[in-house]
């Protein structure tokens, strides 16, 4: 009964001409058994890294892993796949497997399958992204949110010899970048692309917040902390300061992801924070200067490395095979072949126990995996704000809204406190 | 003489008329069936049914992610009135429907006027006028935000002419509204160009020739000839605009996703999508349908009626 009225109210939306109707609606995650094999639907989506022949080509050797089944790939309108699995779900289409779909909201209405221990032993953090001691995403790969990339040439005309270890440095480079004539940090953020303006605040939270309290988030959602508090605020008043200082150019905010990334090739700014996934772009199609990497500093030079552990493969509670479905699951994340592919063209560190990477890793990439690769050694690994999956996750729909709230933080229409504000009401109506 | 003639007429024109075909009501209702039921039924199913619906989840605080779903009356429709977010949503859509309504009105009658001539160069220029109303939302949004955006087309073209700072059309939060309303009326004016077009097709040659006769100059004719004459063309224009306007999501979704910043450029169609689909809360977002569902119906029946006595009047 509750889906048809959900049906209703998507008719309706598409009725009043909302746009819902106009992106193309994929065929029911029910599916139909051919030939004796079962057929799937695998929901992906496609980026400049991971496009079309990508998936293809990973479906494929996957599949003959897992003969019994057959894939009919869906594909995502945008990079947003959890909006588009929402709303697919909401007209009782959610497909049979997901890829990379924030399961928060998911997990606990009961839509997914769990994952045994058995079936997480071959993976490092088999217990990454946990929803009440259970875990719905395949923990497949580690990214390390952010790091900075920057412009070696940039670095070098403005006579900046070494990269910044603490957060007094980084502001030191970027004053000196400014005064040359260069914007420090180049930010996106525009399109449907609101996320990619995350990653500077992604930085100052690890630094600021998680460093002193790693389970900050679990505390939000049991009302111990505020994001009104002084360390969180104190982590919003660094982005307001480059902003105010021009050390971001508001400008950016209009950028796409594409366009960003494009711009920091094209030598528009010095610094681009961004995901690990860059790495092996910078890599594979390289700008005409050399590009470094450093984590995002700390106030005192102590190391701290925000990462993300999961983002893989899930598997719907309804998929007409849930068995057949997580063995297809499993077979997708810990093929060699897959995982070589996405290192190829994500960037992803796979958290797969015995995975190394291909040998012909460029430099880029491989400056990446060492910063992770300390932070290991160091125990200096911390969440990645707006990241976060399972029980410290952010509630559905709040990383959206913060990512909104850093362009007002930008373009100076919200101070620090008013952000913190901001972000406590906005919490409070996600969990209402 | 002339009364005697139509009565001829009128029996000539009974006489050759087919017999009425008598059969009662219920062969009629049949018939009437027939031919209308599968539309009924269509149109019950697809529009009335789920408005029917989405009345019903309004009054329930229906989240698919938070079971479970219970009636909580008219709160949601009280929350709403103190929601300042709502709030800024309809602001946002009524300015992006007034700016449209506007600009598609004035410039396709000023365009209309212009192509209303009956060479071929002319009837190629309608077909390129009206290309972008044919064309997905989605690809002239995508076409806009090259344009506009920081390192865009137009940007571009500025610093070229000497301008080191252009204004950031769609990253800058008091800009970014009229960017896309401007877009929007970009969009509609090939069609308010082509129904301004029939209109003026449609004025008999001879009320302007009588009134040059009597000493009208092209400003006369046009306000007191021509404009009354486009008083059908105008509430077609101003109906489908209003429409367009009050349902404006497409672009926003494309351009700004509703920023820069949180609700600059939100609108009401756009809210109701993400208050449904990322925060999930589906029974306060069927509030906000009914709610703009109410205000577009509203606002076009008062203009339809406003309009269409205009029409009658002249």
């Amino acid at each position: 009964m509750r889906r048809t009225l959900i049906f209703g109210l998507a008719a309706v939306l598409a009725a009043a001409g909302c746009g819902v109707g106009e992106t193309s609606q994929p065929e029911g995650g029910a599916s139909a058994s051919s030939g004796g094999k079962v057929e799937l639907s695998f929901l992906v989506f496609e980026t400049p890294n991971l496009n079309a022949a990508f998936w293809d080509a990973a479906i494929a050797r996957a599949s003959a892993k897992v003969p019994e089944v057959t894939i009919k790939k869906l594909v995502t309108p945008n990079i947003d796949r959890t909006a588009y699995a929402k709303q697919l779900d909401a007209a009782g289409n959610l497909p049979d497997i997901l890829q990379s779909v924030n399961p928060a909201g998911f997990a606990q209405a009961g839509k997914l399958a769990p994952f045994t221990d058995e079936e997480l032993k071959n993976f490092i953090a088999p217990k990454a992204g946990a929803i009440g001691g259970k875990v719905y995403q395949l923990p497949y790969n580690t990214q390390v949110i952010p790091v900075v990339y920057y412009n070696k040439d940039m670095f070098a005309k403005a006579g900046i010899t070494a990269t910044p270890t603490t957060y007094q440095e980084l502001l030191d480079i970027s004053k000196k970048l400014k005064d040359g004539g260069t914007t420090p940090f180049i930010v996106g953020g525009g399109g449907a692309d609101t996320w990619a303006d995350m990653y500077p605040l992604t930085g100052t939270v690890a630094t600021d917040v998680y460093k002193k309290t790693p389970d900050w988030l679990l505390q939000r959602a049991q009302g111990k902390v505020k994001f009104t508090d002084p360390d969180f605020v104190a982590a919003a008043k660094k982005i307001e300061d480059l902003a105010k200082n021009e050390y971001i150019d508001p400008a950016g905010l209009s950028r796409s992801y594409a366009d960003t990334e494009q711009a920091f090739r094209d030598g528009k700014g010095a610094m681009y924070p961004m995901g690990s996934w860059f790495a092996t772009s910078a890599d594979a199609n390289k700008p005409s200067f050399e590009v470094g990497a450093f984590p995002w500093p700390t106030d005192d030079g102590s190391p701290v490395t925000p990462t993300f552990t999961g983002g893989g493969t899930l598997v719907s509670a309804t998929a007409k095979n849930v068995e057949l479905a997580k063995k297809w699951a499993l077979a997708f994340d810990e093929d060699k072949e897959n995982n070589d592919a996405f290192v190829k063209a994500d960037g992803s560190i796979p958290a797969i126990k015995g995975y190394t990477p291909p040998a012909d890793m460029g430099p880029v990439y491989n400056a990446t995996v060492a910063i992770y690769q300390k932070g290991m050694q160091e125990g200096s690994i911390f969440d990645a704000f707006s990241q976060e999956a399972g029980d410290g996750a952010l509630p559905p729909g709040l990383a959206d809204k913060a990512a909104l709230g850093v362009q007002d933080l930008i373009t100076g229409k919200k101070n620090a406190q008013q952000f913190a504000e901001f972000l406590d009401d906005e919490y409070a109506k996600a969990t209402q | 003489m002339t009364q005697t003639m139509h009565r001829e007429t009128r029996v000539k024109a009974r006489a050759a008329r087919p017999p009425r075909r008598r059969g009662g009501f219920l062969p009629a209702l049949g018939r009437f069936s027939l031919f209308a039921l599968p539309g009924l039924l269509a149109y019950t199913l697809f529009v009335l049914v789920p408005i029917g619906m989405t009345g019903y989840n309004s009054l329930t605080n229906l989240n698919p992610f938070n079971p479970p779903t219970q009636f909580v009356g008219l709160r949601n429709y009280v929350n709403l009135l103190s929601d300042a977010e709502f709030h800024q949503a309809l602001l946002n859509t009524v300015i992006i429907t007034a700016i449209i309504t506007v600009l598609a009105n004035v410039g396709g009658l000023l365009i209309a006027m212009l192509l209303d001539r009956p060479t071929k160069l002319y009837v190629l220029l309608r077909g390129v006028f009206f290309t972008p109303v044919v064309l997905s939302s989605v690809v002239i949004s995508v076409i806009w935000q090259a344009i506009l955006t920081d390192d865009g087309l137009l940007n571009s073209a500025l610093r070229g002419l000497g301008i080191d700072e252009p204004p950031g059309w769609l990253s800058d939060p008091d800009l970014a509204i009229y960017s896309i309303a401007w877009i929007m009326a970009w969009q509609m004016l090939g069609f308010c160009v082509v129904v301004y077009l029939a209109g003026l097709q449609g004025v008999p040659r001879e009320l302007n020739e009588a009134a040059s006769i009597d000493g009208a100059g092209p400003l006369q004719r046009f306000r007191n000839v021509t404009w009354p004459m486009l008083a059908p063309a105008l509430t077609i224009n101003v109906v489908m605009l209003l429409i367009t306007g009050f349902k404006a999501y497409d672009q926003v979704r494309v351009i700004t996703n509703g920023g820069p910043g949180n609700g600059t450029t939100v609108t009401m169609a756009f809210q109701v999508v993400q208050t449904a689909f990322v925060s999930n809360r589906i029974g306060y977002s069927s509030a906000l349908a009914a709610v703009m569902l109410a205000i577009v119906a509203f606002i076009s029946v008062v203009v339809l009626r406003f309009l269409q006595k205009r029409e009658v009047s002249q």
